[in-house]
C-alpha cells in the first residue's frame, strides 16, 4: 500500500528530536493556552509566528499545528473545571481528555485518506472555478462565523479593501500606498493578527469587571467506571463525526462544532434535563467534536489553500513566509511536509492525552492565576514579536494601532476572524476574478458555465438566499444552545 | 441599536472611503479590469451590506444590552501607554520601557501590592530581554543613550 509507505517516511520525518521537540512544545503551549482565559489560539500563533521564521517549514507548521488542536485539549478542561462542581468533574475531565484523542485521531486519519484525492481533484481547477471557490469559502466564513451574517460579510469586504493595499496582483503596481513606502507590500499581515487578537483581546479584557473564577473542584481518582464508558462511547463517536464535518467547512471551525454537538445530543436525549449538569454525554459529545474538527480544518488547507479559521490562517501565513503556498499542489510537491505534518498529529494526539491525565493538578494551579498577572505578559510577548518581524519600533505601532481597531470592533459586535482571512485571501481572489475576466473576454458568465464553477457559485447564491431559513432555525437552534452559552 | 448604529456609520463610512480612492485608480473594463476594479466592487458591495444592516437595525429594534462602560477609562489609559511605549522604545530602550510599561499595567490596569507589582514589572521586562534578545537574539533596541 502507498499510503502506508508515505505514512511510513512522515513518521521518518515527524520523530527526529527537533520534530518532536516542536510537536511536544506546541501541544504543551496549546494545552496552557487552551487552559488560560484571555489569550486564544489565534494570538499565541501570531505570537510564535517570528520564532519559526528561523527553522524548517514542516518543524514550523508542526509547531503551530501543535498550538492549535493542544489548545482544543486545555480548553475542554477549563470549561468542564468551571462548569461541573464537585468530585465528578476530575472523572468528565479524563472522559474528555479520552474522548479528544480519539476525535483527534479520527480526524488526522480522514484528514490522510481525504486529502490527497480532494488536492488531486483540485488540480483542475482554473481562475474561475478558484474564483467561485474563493467566494463561496468567504460567504461561508461570514455565514458561520458569528451572530450576524451581514456583519461578518462586512469584515470579509473590510478585510478583502485591507488585502488590497500594496501591490496589485496582475500588474505589480503599488496602489492605496499614499506614498509610505513600507505599505508598498501591503499589511503585513502578522502585525494585523498580532494587534486585533493579541493586545486587542487584552484590551477588550480590561474592560471587564474582573470576577476571579474560583475553582473549588478537588481533583480526586480519574478513573471512570465501565458504565460511564459505556455512556460516553456513542456520544464520543457522534461528536467525532460531526466535528469532522464541520471543521471542513470554512468558518465552521472547533467552538461552532461543539456548540452543534451539544444541541444534537440534548435535543435527541432521552434525559435532557440532566444537561448542564454534568451529564456524560453533554460533555463527551462536543468535546470530541471540537478536536474532530481541529483536526480536519487542516484539509481545506492542504487541498485547496483556503483557511477555514483564524488559526489557519496564521499556519498559512508561516508556510507563505516559507515560501510554500498552500493549494492542491503541496501534497505532491511537498510530500515531507504534509506527510511529516499527518505524522506529527497522530503523535501529538498521544503526547496530549498523555499531557491531560497526570498534569490535571497543574493545570487547576495554571488557571487560579489572576489575569492581572498574566496581561503584561501577553502585551510583552505581543510587543516584542511586532518588533521582531522587521526589527522596527514602527511595527510595533502599527500591531498596537489594529490592536485598538480590533478593540472597538468587539465593542461593535465585530468578529474580527472573516476579517484576518478575507486579508490574507484578498490577492488570490482577486488576481482570480480578474484573470478569469480577461479569459472571457468580460464574459461574467465565465464563473456560471462551467461545471465546477457553476456548482460553487450555485451554492454560493443558495447561502445568500438562506438567511430567511436561517433566522428561523437559528432561534430554535440558539434556544437549546443558549445555557451553554450562559455557562461559559 | 447604538453600537449596530455605529456599526453602520462605520460601514460607510469604509465603502465611501474605498469607493472614492478606487475611483481614483484606473478602472478598466470588464474585458481588462484595472487596478481600481475590485476595490471600486469591493466598495459598492461594503456599501450594501451597510444598508442591509441598517434595514436590519431598524427593523429589529432590539433591547439595549446594559453597557458597561466603567472601565472605558481604563482601556484609554492602557492605549495611551502603549502609544508612549512604541514612541520612546529606540530611546531609552527595551527593558527599560518594557519596566514602565509593565509597572503601569500592574499599578493602574490592574492594581496589584508594590512589591508583587516591581518583582512581576522586573521579571516581564528583565526575562523577557534575556529570553528574546540574548537568548533568541532578537534584536531588541538597548537605548540609544547607551551608545
Amino acid at each position: 500500500m502507498e499510503i502506508l509507505s508515505l505514512l511510513g517516511s512522515g513518521f521518518a520525518i515527524a520523530l527526529t528530536p527537533e520534530n518532536l521537540f516542536y510537536c511536544f512544545v506546541g501541544s504543551l503551549v496549546g494545552t496552557a493556552i487552551g487552559v488560560l482565559p484571555g489569550l486564544g489560539p489565534p494570538a499565541t500563533i501570531a505570537l510564535l509566528l517570528p520564532v519559526t521564521y528561523g527553522i524548517p517549514a514542516t518543524s514550523a507548521v508542526i509547531l503551530l499545528a501543535g498550538i492549535f488542536y493542544g489548545a482544543m485539549y486545555g480548553g475542554s478542561t477549563t470549561s468542564i473545571l468551571l462548569n461541573i462542581p464537585g468530585e465528578a468533574a476530575s472523572v468528565v475531565t479524563c472522559l474528555a481528555a479520552v474522548g479528544s484523542f480519539i476525535a483527534g485521531t479520527i480526524g488526522v486519519l480522514g484528514l490522510m485518506l481525504l486529502a490527497p484525492p480532494l488536492a488531486s481533484f483540485a488540480l483542475k481547477f482554473g481562475a474561475p472555478e478558484n474564483a467561485a471557490l474563493l467566494i463561496l469559502g468567504l460567504l461561508m466564513v461570514g455565514y458561520l462565523g458569528g451572530a450576524s451574517m451581514t456583519k461578518g460579510l462586512m469584515m470579509a469586504a473590510v478585510g478583502l479593501l485591507l488585502g488590497s493595499v500594496g501591490l496589485d496582483p496582475i500588474q505589480g503596481t503599488p496602489r492605496f500606498t499614499y506614498g509610505v513606502f513600507k505599505l508598498s507590500e501591503g499589511f503585513d499581515f502578522v502585525l494585523v493578527a498580532m494587534g486585533l487578537f493579541g493586545i486587542g483581546e487584552v484590551l477588550a479584557n480590561v474592560e471587564q469587571k474582573e470576577e476571579p473564577e474560583v475553582i473549588t473542584t478537588k481533583i480526586g481518582g480519574l478513573l471512570a467506571t465501565r458504565e460511564e464508558w459505556k455512556a460516553a462511547a456513542a456520544p464520543m463517536a457522534r461528536g467525532s463525526l460531526l466535528g469532522f464535518i464541520i471543521g471542513v467547512l470554512p468558518g465552521g471551525g472547533a467552538i461552532i462544532s461543539s456548540f452543534v454537538s451539544y444541541a444534537l445530543e440534548k435535543r435527541f436525549s432521552r434525559h435532557p434535563e440532566r444537561f448542564g449538569k454534568g451529564a456524560i454525554e453533554g460533555v463527551a459529545a462536543p468535546e470530541a467534536a471540537n478536536n474532530g474538527a481541529a483536526s480536519s480544518s487542516f484539509i481545506p488547507l492542504l487541498t485547496l489553500g483556503i483557511p477555514g479559521n483564524a488559526s489557519i490562517a496564521l499556519i498559512f501565513a508561516a508556510l507563505l513566509i516559507h515560501g510554500i503556498r498552500p493549494g492542491p499542489l503541496l501534497v505532491a510537491q511537498q510530500p515531507q511536509l504534509f506527510w511529516g505534518l499527518i505524522a506529527s498529529m497522530y503523535i501529538g494526539n498521544v503526547m496530549l492525552l498523555v499531557l491531560n491525565l497526570p498534569l490535571i493538578r497543574v493545570w487547576v494551579r495554571l488557571l487560579q492565576v489572576p489575569y492581572g498577572l498574566l496581561a503584561p505578559f501577553i502585551v510583552v510577548f505581543v510587543l516584542v514579536g511586532a518588533y521582531s518581524v522587521n526589527n522596527s519600533a514602527f511595527d510595533v505601532g502599527v500591531a498596537v494601532a489594529f490592536g485598538v481597531i480590533g478593540y472597538g470592533l468587539r465593542k461593535l459586535d465585530f468578529e474580527p476572524a472573516p476579517l484576518v482571512l478575507a486579508m490574507i485571501l484578498g490577492p488570490q481572489l482577486e488576481a482570480s476574478v480578474r484573470r478569469a475576466l480577461i479569459f472571457s473576454r468580460g464574459d461574467v458568465f465565465i464563473f456560471f458555465e462551467r461545471p465546477i464553477a457553476a456548482v460553487l457559485m450555485a451554492l454560493a447564491v443558495l447561502m445568500l438566499l438562506s438567511p430567511l431559513a436561517r433566522w428561523a432555525l437559528s432561534r430554535k437552534f440558539w434556544e437549546i444552545v443558549g445555557p451553554v452559552r450562559a455557562e461559559k | 441599536m447604538t453600537r449596530d448604529i455605529a456599526a453602520v456609520a462605520l460601514g460607510l463610512a469604509v465603502a465611501a472611503l474605498a469607493l472614492s480612492e478606487a475611483l481614483g485608480l484606473p478602472i478598466g473594463t470588464l474585458r481588462s479590469p484595472g487596478q481600481g476594479f475590485f476595490p471600486l466592487w469591493l466598495g459598492v458591495l461594503l456599501l450594501a451590506l451597510s444598508l442591509v444592516l441598517l434595514a436590519q437595525t431598524l427593523r429589529a429594534r432590539a433591547a439595549a444590552r446594559p453597557r458597561d462602560d466603567s472601565r472605558i477609562g481604563q482601556v484609554v489609559g492602557l492605549v495611551a501607554a502603549l502609544a508612549v511605549y512604541t514612541a520612546v522604545l529606540e530611546a531609552i530602550g527595551y527593558p527599560i520601557a518594557t519596566f514602565f510599561l509593565v509597572l503601569y499595567m500592574v499599578k493602574i490596569t490592574h492594581p496589584q501590592r508594590w512589591p508583587l507589582a516591581l518583582g512581576i514589572s522586573l521579571l516581564a521586562a528583565g526575562g523577557s530581554y534575556l529570553l528574546f534578545a540574548v537568548w533568541l537574539k532578537v534584536p531588541l533596541p538597548p537605548g540609544s543613550w547607551r551608545s
